[in-house]
């Protein structure tokens, strides 16, 4: 099963409810059927890090950027996806559609 | 790449011809005509400290388009730490020249357009960021001063811009060309166009579609034909034909320098246009624009507090009350407002973002609060400078009187101070002070990159104001707080409960 690794930003005043995001996230993949496993530890070895932020200012990405070991990331910061605006509401379609194409091009298949 | 110094900047404007009228007179000079020196004193100073090492990390900055050194006015921010650097260049020459220097405008036209045209091309496949880019390169080559020209004439401003009566009150297309296209309107109040290289055009509002042919931003040269500019007026701007003291800042003036810029059947070739029509992006071309232009305001104008606080301490000095508590209370009052102003701009740097064009923009809610203290809090340490100075900054004499052998020599006698301080040095710095806080830096202050109206709608649309409902509501027991049950180790309600049923055996006992 593919793995996400999740980290928030510590929250200090988001623009977005960061746990609401994962949450309809967690939903719309059950809906998909797709089975993704989701991993806080930091320390285990993940496909992906998903980093979710509160605001586009994106502490967690600049730190995460900074740390030097970059795997693949999808990086959410307030209402903005990577390079990309989106609503809060449209954010995890968004995302699925990322986790496919990410994992594609790690796999070379849908792993799911 | 050419970075010109004070002196060339000056110089570089004499290639210019541009058609520019004062006083019912037409100028042939800008270099020449004394009223406009202090302001072009003023954007040299913007060329001069990039030369001097001293300055040199704050004023240069390294182009993302060739890796070459270029002034910080001609840069596209890549980093929280450019966003920083840049206010902290506003805050520097203001200090230097305590009034403004005009440059900024045209930086926050090339960064908001940066960033716009990049969200442009994505939606519709059209190729403006491209040609603005090689636009850009000529700024930074050249180390040209673009005006940013945002503010239209806007006449009655319950009708759109569609719908007013003459239709050239908003910048707007006329005609579409193969080659290019045709543009007439009128852009008002725009800072340091007269003293500016190119013209760098911006929609001033949100267009809808029946406004789609004002949805407009382009660049040319300032001389172009068909434009024309009028000088706008400042208080007391015409001291500075009187002789050197009654100006009070006779190398820097009085706000920037405004300008209408009237333009009347303008070609604009197409390398030059970087939107034509696409409506749905003038909302954020003006928000960006003046996001960064907001969060200027808490530096410059606090480089500015930092002269006037200065003024004011030496002519309490000089009339030696500086001891007095009142007065040191009021300096302090200034301080705290001025380093206010400055921790917002700070932060709304510090919390700035990378944009999907790469280039980085600040924090546009902290901005928007930048501006809306800066239209309050200038306005009171102005006060309290005027409050110190005391009522001779209305009422002093006129250099000419000085000068007269009759009146001269009582009058410095009468105007002399503490031991130490020349009577003519308390003139002029009384002279400062009224320049800068009883002229038209003051609605400048209001006005300047929008009315607080402005800004009050801007912090409003980013309030969150749902979300600290949510917070409210969680706080005050509405919502299920899960930490708070956590921590009690149940649920909420059964909690209360069992407090109530305490308090009441409690009670009991007491009672």
């Amino acid at each position: 099963m593919p793995s996400i690794g999740i980290r928030y930003c510590g929250g200090c005043n988001p623009q977005i409810d960061r746990s609401k995001v994962l949450r309809n996230l967690k939903e719309l993949l059950k809906k998909k059927d797709l089975q993704v496993d989701f991993i806080t530890d930091k320390e285990r070895s993940v496909d992906i890090v998903f980093l979710i932020n509160g605001c586009m200012h994106a502490c967690l990405e600049e730190e995460f950027l900074r740390s030097g070991h970059n795997p693949q990331h999808i990086s959410v910061k307030g209402e903005m996806v990577d390079d990309q605006y989106i609503k809060e509401e449209s954010i995890p379609d968004f995302l699925i559609k990322k986790i496919i194409d990410l994992f594609n091009s790690l796999h070379n298949v849908i792993s799911f | 790449m050419t970075m010109m110094t004070g002196k060339e900047y000056i110089e570089s404007l004499r290639a210019l011809n541009p058609e520019i009228y004062f006083f019912g007179q037409k100028i042939k000079s800008i270099v020449d005509e004394p009223m406009f020196h202090p302001h072009i004193h003023a954007a040299a100073i913007t060329y001069e400290l990039a030369h001097d090492p001293e300055y040199a990390e704050i004023m240069t900055a390294t182009s993302h388009l060739t890796g070459e050194k270029i002034n910080r006015f001609t840069h596209v921010h890549q980093n929280i730490d450019d966003l920083v650097k840049k206010v902290r260049m506003m805050r520097l020459l203001g200090k230097k020249t305590g009034t403004c220097f005009q440059r900024c405008v045209g930086l926050d036209g090339l960064n908001a357009i940066y960033v716009t045209t990049y969200d442009i091309d994505q939606k519709y496949g059209t190729s403006y960021h491209e040609r603005f880019k090689k636009y850009l390169l000529e700024v930074q080559e050249n180390d040209w001063m673009p005006s940013g020209a945002m503010t239209d004439a806007r006449g009655d401003r319950s009708l759109r811009p569609s719908k007013q009566k003459h239709p050239d009150t908003y910048l707007h297309i006329k005609e579409r060309l193969g080659d290019g296209i045709i543009v007439s309107g009128i852009k008002a109040h725009i800072t340091g166009a007269i003293n500016s290289h190119k013209i760098l055009t911006m929609p001033t509002r949100t267009m809808g579609e029946e406004d789609k042919d004002y949805a407009l931003s382009f660049a040319i040269p300032a001389d172009t034909k068909g434009v024309t500019y009028v000088f706008s007026r400042q208080t007391n701007d015409t001291r500075r034909l009187d002789g050197v003291l009654d100006a009070g800042n006779p190398k820097y003036g009085i706000v920037g320098g405004e300008a209408l810029i009237i333009f009347k059947d303008v070609f604009v070739p197409w390398e030059r246009v970087f939107m034509a029509g696409e409506y749905d992006f003038t909302n954020k071309l003006v928000e960006t624009f003046a996001g960064y232009h907001r969060s200027n305001y808490g530096g410059c104008k606090v480089g500015l507090a930092d002269v006037v606080i200065g003024g004011s301490n030496w002519i309490a000095e000089a009339h030696g009350i500086a001891n007095a508590s009142h007065i040191i209370d009021k300096l302090t009052e200034m301080i705290a407002m001025a380093e206010t102003c400055w921790s917002c701009t700070l932060a709304c740097s510090y919390e700035g973002y990378r944009t999907p064009s790469g280039a980085y923009h600040i924090n546009p809610l902290l901005a928007n609060v930048t501006k809306l203290n800066i239209t309050r809090m200038v306005y009171e340490w102005m006060r309290v400078a005027q409050d110190i100075a005391g009522g001779k900054i209305i009422t002093l004499p006129s250099e000419k009187d000085l000068d007269n052998p009759e009146s001269g020599k009582i009058i410095e006698e009468c105007f002399s101070g503490k031991e130490g301080f020349p009577p003519l040095d308390i003139i002029k710095m009384l002279r400062l002070i009224e320049n800068m806080s009883v002229g038209a830096g003051l609605p400048e202050a209001m006005h300047g990159a929008g009315s607080p109206a402005a800004q009050k709608i801007m912090i409003a649309r980013r309030s969150g104001i749902d979300i600290k409902m949510d917070l409210a509501k969680t706080v005050a027991g509405i919502n299920k707080d899960k930490y708070f049950e956590s921590i009690i180790g149940k649920d909420e309600n059964t909690h209360w409960d069992e407090m109530k049923k305490k308090i009441k055996e409690k009670m009991v006992q007491i009672y």
